[in-house]
């Protein structure tokens, strides 16, 4: 007799033991009581109506506001204290505007305002606009480079210091930190931007010098300037303008002198990460700018984002909760080590989850190396934990449009924000760029954070970003932003997203070229 | 910003591999105060360290310097071959020190010796990295004549090597000491091995060749040390209309209101006393207050923001903070039960949280070890800041930082006692701190029945504390193995 098949005798046992345990209900596990404070039941309605008395014994002359029904909104961090002009050094072709660019992701990121001047791009507008005035083309090929070219020099002199001093209005219209992007290759020119920001009170200078002498990733870089579109060699052919840049890189080189200046506060970066020099940084952002510096690296890699399959909750419409996966979720997670395998062959892989059940159960079938990560865990919806967003909208109708309206400073009742989620993913993003090959099964609100990062899309369009079930997406962080590309699985799901009342949907620029800022 | 904790295959933390931190300066640089708070800092993340210092091992071996041959210390002219033979056997077994902390599943040791010539390390580098193990020089250099002062008064001449000498003459012995190493200094130039050196304490940092996860914390965390005194207090937030609910985020009672008027007026007092004996000026430094994002916390700190001239005190400058890093533990589905209904509903849960309330994770809830990786940043920002500091948090937040500051084992965390109405004081000593508790509120919030000891019974957090032997009550703890050198 087959051991596996149950006979109609075994299935009549096994009836009247539930039978049995039914009746005496205190033999199962009891059930535990509901959260006593969730925004759907009624003491949290009565105790923020009876709250009203407590103020009244104190001496505070204004008495604070007091948070009511699901939550509200939070302000944005005060940062005005922060003010500092980074200027890059080094040579052309050495990644100063890849650095600069990362470095400005990074802090836009964590709501600082940031704002990048590119020399290169002001000599050529202002090119441009001469050639329209006057009709007279100017020659900007490795020529107007030397220096001993006295006439350009002084023109090029002229363009670093207009630069600077629109960087310097911008600080003080309320910008964080300013970049000066340009090459400030020699000593007096570094002088003269020290000085001239001295003259700003609470004003700090850094400067940042990438140094490469890796040969490959030079000629990367020279490659990239070349065919990328650069304005400068629009009209030459590709092996003409890689010849024009490499005499410009001489002209330079010619002149160049490394930062050794000991009162200066500098960072030096070699070959993006390799190794990193820190001198005379002090000051709360200017070192995380450092930390953050070391922890880059160049290797090719790729990341693949993915949701936890649906859950049980997901079907039934509730936010929140530690649920496991349904069918189709479970049908997800049995499917997915093949995506995977495909997409990378035998490449090592990390994979990192959050605590809540229906992750792990996501990647119980992956093979790799797994880490589990509290900081990955969805955002806490407090009081509203296990509600659908049609019972929340019945308890609290305008809490819930105001939510909607604007969910990235909105934090609920004792849960957090978005802007909570980005402050308590920043250590993700750090070990992140440490990683090489890495795979994160998160939820909704944590990837979108995380999207937005290597996207570098704008606060305001973060919580609305389509991240549905079932898709695995795959970033490969290239010169200038991520190549994505999306894989979903032929497995039906929820949609759990909820566009911003009254707007279109935004549309995520996918286009990892450099872009040439106020090209028309 | 710590990932949370995985060991490798070999047992340590982070692919870090073993790191050799070689201390190098001249005497009263510093050296052993850098040492031990990083120490304290690694400990805290997890990783095995360990503090070796020659000094200590000497003083141990030999005894105080009055039992040393005359020409131990001078580095000028030639030694007797006894005294070479005896520096030889303290150096080789501070060097065993090293190795059998290594053999035995250490991760990091940090070499506190003066080791100024290059010739030592070079010897003492090469011996290590033959082994694998990464070798990192820390160079303390100190061009303030103020600060290599204030550290022989305050660490040298209590050392049992000056025990029973007039003050004066020990300094000067001291400074006698230090003239006799500087001419035989070498500052560390040798490029090949990855250094860091700071310049008059953090002042400023110079990093050379640093490559590596731990070895790249470390130099963040020394980017962000300094030596300025400081009192950093703490404080629990006053009484809620709703105790222990997670979610409610209740505001303050009445009584809550009045325990936050008090405790503005003691902290001012306390605060101005304190610099006055000191004889610094109120208005010179500014009283920075940190408070989390819940109501309550927050609250607390209102009166600090309604300073009027009335106040008896001059009017300090004081700048109040909310940090939402800041919250108090998560308790999960616990939320709002007291324990005798966590005993019944989650009886499996509980048995567990017993045997391990700092790594156990209630179901949905953080464990103490996943608060200590969101207070991470928060206490980098800690050592930052140069102001006073007061925190009113809430009682499992301030049971870390205390854990960090003092620098107690992971496990006795949940069991250290804060009762609401006490402030407690923390004060930066020369190898460590010194932490005292403040009695000022004696209302209700300070425990169910109004006055008595400070606990609360429906919070089983506190609770727990009744079961687990190690209480501390934060008062007059010295660090750990605080020996002055």
């Amino acid at each position: 007799m087959d051991p596996t098949t149950l006979t109609t005798g075994d299935l009549a046992h096994v009836d009247d033991a539930l039978e049995d345990a039914q009746q005496s209900k205190d033999l199962l596990s009891v059930q535990p009581p509901p959260a006593m404070f969730g925004a759907g039941g009624p003491m949290l309605k009565q105790f923020d109506q009876s709250s009203a008395a407590s103020r009244m014994a104190s001496q505070a002359a204004t008495p604070p506001r007091s948070v009511v029904g699901i939550g509200n909104k939070v302000a944005k961090p005060d940062y005005s204290e922060a003010k500092i002009v980074l200027a890059m050094v080094g040579l052309p072709a050495r990644g100063k505007s890849y650095l600069s660019n990362k470095l400005m992701r990074y802090l836009k990121w964590l709501e600082y305002s940031v704002k990048v001047f590119n020399v290169g791009q002001l000599r050529r507008s202002r090119a441009r606009q001469k050639a329209q005035q006057s009709g007279q083309r100017e020659d900007h090929t490795a020529q107007y480079f030397s220096h001993d070219n006295v006439e350009a020099t002084r023109l090029r002199d002229q363009l670093a210091t207009d630069s600077l001093e629109m960087l310097i209005q911008w600080l003080h219209d309320g910008g964080n930190v300013g970049i000066h992007d340009a090459t400030n290759s020699t000593r007096s020119r570094r002088a003269k931007i020290e000085e001239r920001v001295s003259k700003e009170k609470g004003f700090v200078t850094i400067f940042l010098e990438s140094v490469c002498d890796d040969p490959a990733i030079i000629a990367a870089n020279v490659a990239l300037k070349v065919s990328y579109g650069d304005p400068d060699y629009k009209d030459m052919s590709r092996e003409e303008a890689k010849q024009d840049f490499l005499r410009r890189i001489r002209e330079y080189e010619a002149v160049y002198e490394t930062i050794t200046e000991p009162h200066l506060s500098y960072l030096r970066i070699i070959n993006v990460g390799n190794q990193v020099t820190v001198c005379r940084i002090n000051g709360y952002l200017q070192s995380r700018i450092a930390f953050y510096l070391m922890n880059l690296h160049l290797k090719p890699r790729s990341i693949f984002f993915s949701r936890h399959g649906e859950s049980q909750y997901n079907v039934e419409g509730k936010i929140g909760g530690d649920s496991s996966l349904s069918e189709r979720g479970s049908h997800y997670a049995r499917a997915l080590p093949a995506l995977i395998t495909d997409n990378i062959g035998d490449a090592p892989l990390t994979v990192w989850t959050s605590t809540l059940q229906r992750t792990i159960q996501t990647v119980q079938h992956l093979p790799y190396n797994k880490l589990t990560w509290k900081s990955l865990d969805e955002l806490d919806a407090g009081v509203c934990d296990g509600m659908t967003y049609e019972e929340i909208e019945q308890a609290y109708p305008e809490d819930f449009a105001n939510r909607d309206e604007d969910k990235f400073n909105y934090r609920y009742r004792g849960g957090e924000s978005y802007r909570d989620v980005v402050v308590r993913l920043e250590p993700v993003i750090m070990e992140l760029e440490r990683q090489e090959n890495i795979l994160i099964i998160g939820h909704q609100a944590i990837l979108r954070c995380l999207y937005a990062y290597f996207h570098n899309l704008p606060h305001a369009d973060l919580p609305y970003i389509k991240i549905p079930l079932h898709t695995v997406i795959k970033l490969t962080p290239k010169a200038y932003g991520c190549d994505e590309e999306r894989y979903t699985l032929p497995i039906g799901a929820v949609d759990t997203h909820r566009p911003k009342p009254g707007t279109v949907q935004p549309k995520v620029p996918v286009f990892a070229g450099r872009e040439y800022f106020n090209e028309e | 910003m710590v990932a949370p904790l995985y060991t490798t295959a070999s047992g340590l933390l982070f692919h870090a591999g073993k790191i050799l931190v070689v201390t190098v300066g001249l005497p009263a640089r510093g050296k052993t105060h850098i040492s031990r708070a990083l120490e304290r800092y690694l400990r805290w993340t997890g990783v095995k360290t360990q503090v070796v210092s020659l000094g200590d091992y000497r003083r141990k071996i030999l005894g105080g310097a009055q039992k040393l041959p005359p020409d131990y210390f001078t580095l000028v002219g030639e030694k007797s071959p006894e005294t070479v033979a005896l520096r030889k056997r303290i150096s080789d077994g501070c060097e065993q020190l090293i190795w059998d902390f290594f053999n035995s599943g250490g991760q990091v040791v940090i070499y506190d010796a003066n080791n100024g010539t290059r010739e030592r390390r070079q010897a003492l580098a090469e011996k290590f990295d033959k082994e694998g193990i990464h070798v990192i020089m820390l160079e303390s250099l100190c061009d303030n004549e103020e600060i290599i002062l204030s550290n022989i008064r305050s660490v040298k001449i209590s050392s049992p090597d000056y025990r029973g000498w007039d003050p004066e003459k020990a300094v000067q012995d001291y400074y006698g000491r230090i003239r006799d190493h500087e001419a035989h200094y070498e500052p560390v130039e040798e490029t090949d091995w990855p250094y860091i050196r700071i310049v008059n304490v953090g002042e400023k940092i110079m990093v050379n060749r640093i490559h590596g996860y731990l070895q790249s914390r470390i130099v963040f965390f020394l980017m962000n040390i300094h030596n300025r005194f400081r009192t950093i207090y703490f404080a629990r937030s006053g009484q809620s209309l709703i105790e222990h609910s997670y979610k409610a985020d209740s505001d303050l009672s009445p009584p809550g209101w009045e325990y936050a008027e008090r405790l503005k007026e003691f902290v001012l007092d306390r605060r101005a006393k304190a610099l006055q004996q000191r004889g610094v000026d109120i208005e010179d430094r500014r009283l920075v207050v940190w408070t989390s994002a819940r109501r309550r916390s927050h609250h607390s700190a209102w009166p600090f923001l309604n300073l009027t001239e009335n106040d008896k005190v001059k009017l300090p400058r004081v700048k109040v903070v909310e940090k939402p890093q800041m919250s108090e533990i998560n308790p999960g589905v616990w939320d709002g039960l007291s324990p005798d209904q966590v005993r019944k509903f989650y009886p499996d849960e509980w048995e567990r949280f017993v045997r391990d309330p700092y790594a156990y994770r209630a179901p949905r809830a953080e464990s103490y070890h996943d608060l200590c990786v969101r207070l991470e940043p928060t206490l980098i920002e800690l050592e930052r800041e140069q102001e006073d500091l007061l925190i009113i948090g809430h009682a499992s937040v301030i049971r870390c930082m205390l854990a960090y500051l003092i620098g107690l084992p992971a496990s006795e965390i949940p069991a250290i006692e804060v009762a609401r109405g006490d402030l407690i004081e923390v004060v930066p000593t020369s190898y460590g701190v010194h932490s005292q508790a403040y009695h000022f509120w004696d209302g209700p919030g300070r425990s169910q029945n109004g006055g008595g000891v400070g606990k609360d019974e429906h919070n089983f957090y506190e609770n727990y504390a009744e079961d687990t032997q190690g209480k501390r009550r934060p008062q007059t703890a010295e660090a750990v193995d605080a020996i002055p050198s």
